[in-house]
Order: structure tokens, then sequence, then C-alpha cells
């Protein structure tokens, strides 16, 4: 458990004040996307598409569909915040910039660095979060959106824990891919599928999407969400969504170790 | 005395191949260990176990008589390492450089903003204090690697190639600095491509050829260990050209190196004795063993 234990060891909180630091400084661009990505889907999803949907069925009700995209955009800034921090930030930190190299020379072990990329990413998905929540608040209470966001604030540990293993994802392909050029792979045969096929802006009722959606953490953050959002079954989710997660930080952050170790240090 | 650093029987194989051997060397206070070969010899893999960046298949590494297979972490609070590539980070200014790498060593450092000062000083970084590290020269990129290594106040410093692409000015500079950090007790291993700065910086040497030490001392001792006494330069176009080929072969010195129509024979005292009656009439210059010498010698070997 030795690779766990390094999540808490104070060389990982290190690397994430470094990061935390760079971003910090350039926060007035940093934190536009987050709070103008949400504005915009629901511009274009809910207001425009939505005036032709108007209502969706979800789970036997009938729910407004800017209602219904309003979970979704939150899952979908968790799965792409997380998956682009520890796919390209992280590649260029270690493949271009020498960041990680730096850091290895110090008291600090490749361990920590990967926990460091790790938890920054959840950390900054976690800030993304509660920006694009304090626009849908902010659309609640101009009566864009029929959404109770009274609970949401709870959801933020799940979404942090969520994210952790999104970032493993994501640097499962930073020690796969042999140079930058390659990152369109996964990006498109992989990232974008899942953040869009996994409920986040319409339903999927296809027998096949619904089995294939069981394992995945994507759609259950999406319909745990949904469910504290709109109102419904959100606890079966949101455990499915945290047990998930957790199945995949214990399987991908050991294996990150062993193949960013052959990468960076050759071993 | 118990030496700052010990390696012993360390191994490693890269790739399935063993790429250190065997290696044994130490480091003493105010001591500069030269660590030397030709490309593929073992020197960065070698230096990367010893700061830790790698760990030793077999062997053991001890700084100051811990052991740091047991406890790394706090070995590493001594140690500063100056890489070959720069690794500064570029996220940061010159001086936040200074302050961000000061974070990653605990216990932290007392008085930092003290230290982050004089070391701009010391290294000629303080008109560049505020600028991003890629702006400035290769030289003062150089000087700030150093400095980066050096925040800390470790006790041993390992710089790999330190003078790499740097124009003779700059590495005159390092070469002061690194004199001036010896004076002050600090340990240092130092490898380098240039054997004038191996023979001017260093104390000791470790030469290494194929991942095994194959030379230890200091220069003297080790250009007398490896080479001889004595270097006879002997033009290849000479009438005598045939004859001097074979017996260099009969000597076991066919790894002889032609360099600019000369061939550079390491020649012990008894061996050109031997060369001398062997060929009375013929025009040869004797003249003393230099680390190029040996260089040369490994690499061809």
């Amino acid at each position: 458990m030795r690779w766990l234990a390094a999540a808490f060891d104070w060389q990982s909180r290190a690397v994430v004040e470094r990061h935390l630091r760079v971003h910090m400084r350039n926060w007035y661009t940093a934190f536009l996307p987050p709070a103008l990505e949400p504005v915009t889907s629901l511009l274009a999803f809910g207001l425009g598409l939505g005036s032709y949907v108007g209502v969706l069925a979800w789970h036997g009700r009938e729910v407004p569909y800017l209602s219904f995209i309003a979970a979704g955009i939150l899952a979908y800034t968790t799965f792409m915040t997380a998956m682009f921090q520890s796919l390209y930030a992280a590649f260029i930190r270690m493949h271009f910039q020498k960041t990680w190299e730096g850091q290895l020379t110090t008291q600090v072990e490749l361990r920590h660095v990967i926990w460091g990329e790790v938890l920054w990413a959840a950390l900054l998905t976690t800030i993304y979060v509660s920006i694009v929540a304090a626009v849908l608040t902010v659309c609640r209470l101009l009566g864009i959106l029929q959404i109770s966001l009274a609970w949401l604030p709870a959801m933020l540990p799940v979404l942090f824990v969520a994210a952790c293993a999104f970032s493993a994802i994501g640097l499962l392909f930073t020690a796969l891919i042999p140079t930058i050029d390659h990152m369109n792979l996964p990006i498109f045969l992989f990232v974008l599928p899942l953040a869009l096929f996994s409920g986040t802006y319409f339903p999927l009722e296809h027998p096949v999407a619904r089995a294939l959606n069981a394992i995945n953490p994507v759609y259950h953050l999406s319909e745990g969400l949904r469910g504290v959002l709109v109102g419904g079954g959100a606890a079966v989710h949101l455990l499915a969504a945290t047990a998930l997660s957790a199945l995949l930080l214990a399987i991908l952050v050991p294996l990150d170790m062993r193949l960013l170790s052959r990468r960076v240090l050759g071993e | 005395m118990t030496p700052l650093l010990e390696a012993r029987h360390l191994v490693k194989s890269l790739g399935g191949r063993r790429v250190v051997d065997g290696v044994d060397l130490q480091c003493h206070r105010g001591e500069v260990l030269g660590l030397l070969g030709p490309n593929g010899a073992g020197k960065t893999t070698t230096l990367r176990m010893l700061y830790g960046f790698l760990r030793p298949d077999e062997g053991s590494i001890s700084f100051d008589g811990i052991d740091a297979g047991a406890d790394l972490t706090r070995v590493k609070r001594h140690l500063g390492v100056c890489t070959q590539d720069d690794t500064f980070d570029g996220d940061f200014t010159v001086e936040q450089n200074l302050r961000i790498v000061a974070r990653y060593f605990r216990p932290s450092i007392p008085r930092l903003e003290p230290r982050v000062h004089e070391l701009l000083d010391r290294f000629g970084l303080r008109p560049y204090a505020a600028m991003r590290p890629e702006a400035l020269s290769g030289g003062f990129k150089r000087r700030l690697m150093i400095a980066r290594a050096l925040v800390h106040t470790p006790r041993l410093l390992f710089l790999d190639e330190p003078t790499t692409g740097l124009d003779p000015q700059a590495r005159m500079a390092v070469w002061d600095l690194v004199d001036g950090l010896r004076a002050e007790g600090l340990g240092i291993v130092l490898t380098t491509h240039y054997m004038d700065e191996a023979e001017r910086l260093s104390d000791a040497l470790t030469v290494l050829a194929q991942g095994r030490v194959v030379a230890h001392g200091s220069p003297k001792v080790v250009l007398g260990d490896a080479l001889g006494e004595h270097v006879v330069v002997v033009a290849t176009a000479a009438a005598e050209a045939a004859g001097v080929g074979a017996w260099l072969a009969r000597q076991g010195l066919d790894t002889a190196v032609g360099v600019l129509g000369e061939w550079h024979l390491p020649l012990r005292a008894e061996t050109l004795a031997d060369f001398a009656r062997t060929f009375p009439g013929l025009r040869y210059e004797v003249r003393a063993p230099t680390l190029d010498d040996l260089f040369l010698k490994l690499a061809v070997a």
C-alpha cells in the first residue's frame, strides 16, 4: 500500500502547491473556461436545442431539457477537466518542460509526482465544478433552470474522488502515447465518446448502452447528479460512481507508476 | 574518516543490458570526484543511482554512513543535483525557481529569503531575477541550475556535464564556482567530456568503461596506471610505419589511436626504451600523457 500512502506525503502536496501557484498566476484566464463553457452549453444545447426538445422522459418523469443537461454539464466538466489536465498538461510537464525531472532531483519521488498530478487535477476539477455550479445557481435565480442546488456542495467529495480516477486514466495515456501528436487517439477514440455517451446531454435507453454504462463512472456521476438536481434516485448512482472510481484508482495508479517509471526513469 | 559518499558494487541493467557492472566509488568532504568515460560507459546511470533517481539492482550507496536504500528521503535532503539537461521550472522566474525548489525539501530551509538573495548575488543572477529562465544565455542557465541545486545547502553536489555547450568564458566561470564550493567543504561528483576540465577540477578520478571502473585515483595516478608515463607521437606516413605497426601488434598495443596522420602511443618507460632501440632512425616526439589520451584509448577499446 506504499503507492496509496504516497498520496498523503508532504512531497505530493508540494507538487500540488506548485501547480496551484502556476495556475493562480493567470487565474483570470484560467477560470474563464469553467465560467463560460456551461453558459455556452446552456445556450447551445439548452435554449437552442432545448427549444425543440422541450421536455424529456427521464425514469418515467418529464424533465425540462435545460434541467436535464445541468447535471450533464457538471459530470462533463468533471470528466473533461481531469482528463485534459492529466493528458495535455501532465504530458507537457513531463516531456517538454522537464518539470518532473527537476522535481525528481529533490526529495520528491516519482510516486509523489504522480499523486501530485492526480490530486492537482482533482482539485482543479473541484474548483471548476464549483464555478459551473455558481453559474447554474445564477441561472436558477433568473428562473432559467428548475433545479435544486441545496445538496450540490455535499457532492463535491464524490466529484473529487471521481476526478482522481479520471486523472489516473489520463495519466495512463500520458504514459503510453509516444508523442503529443498521438494525443488525438485517446481524445477522439476514448475521451469524447465517453464524455458524450454517458447520459450527459441526452438519455441513453438502448439496452447495449445501458449495459455498458453499468460500469461507466461518468454515466453514474451524471445520473447521480441529475437525481440530486431534479429529484430521483441519486444514492445508488453516486455510490456506484464512488465505488467504480475507487476501483479505477486502485488499479490505475499502481499501473501508472509502473509505466511512468519505465518512461521517465528508464526502468 | 567516513566518506561523504560511498558506493559499493553498484549494478544496474536497463533494457536488458547491464549498463553498470559492479562500480565502487567514494567521495569525501571538500573533494571533487571526476567520473569519466566514453559515451555508453555508464556515467550518467551511475550518477543517477548515486543521487537517487534510479535504484541499483545490486550494491549499496551510503551518505555519511546513512544507507540510501533504507532512508532515501533523509539522504536526499543533503544532496544537490545539477542535471545534464536544463530542468529548471519554466513556469517561474529565475528568483521564483529558487523558491519553488526549496519547497521540495524537508526539514524546510531555515532563512530561505536571505539564502535566495545570497545565491542570486553569488551566481550573478541578480539582474535576471525577474526573467524567465528561457531568456538567459547558456552560461547563466547553467548558473541557475547550479544555484537551484544549492538552495537547501546540500553537503554533496552532483554536476552532470555542467559546462557542455558553453563558451570558454562561461566554462571558466562555472569552474570558479565549483572551485569555491569545494573550498567551502562540499563534496562534488562531476561528470564531463572535457578532459581539461576533469584534470583541472578533480582531486580524484574514477574512470568507467563498459560499466566498470577501469582506473581510480588522482589524475596522475590514473594516467600512470592506465596509460604509462609517456606518449610517443609518430607520423603514420613515416617510412618505418609498417614496422611500427608490427611492433605495436607484438606489444599488444594495436589499439593505438591515430589522430590526423599521427599515432599517439601511450608507453611505459621500459616499452619506450624498447621502442627507441627498435627504431633508432625514426623521428618522433615524446610527451606526457593527458586525459585526452586516456579517453581516446577507452573509446577505441
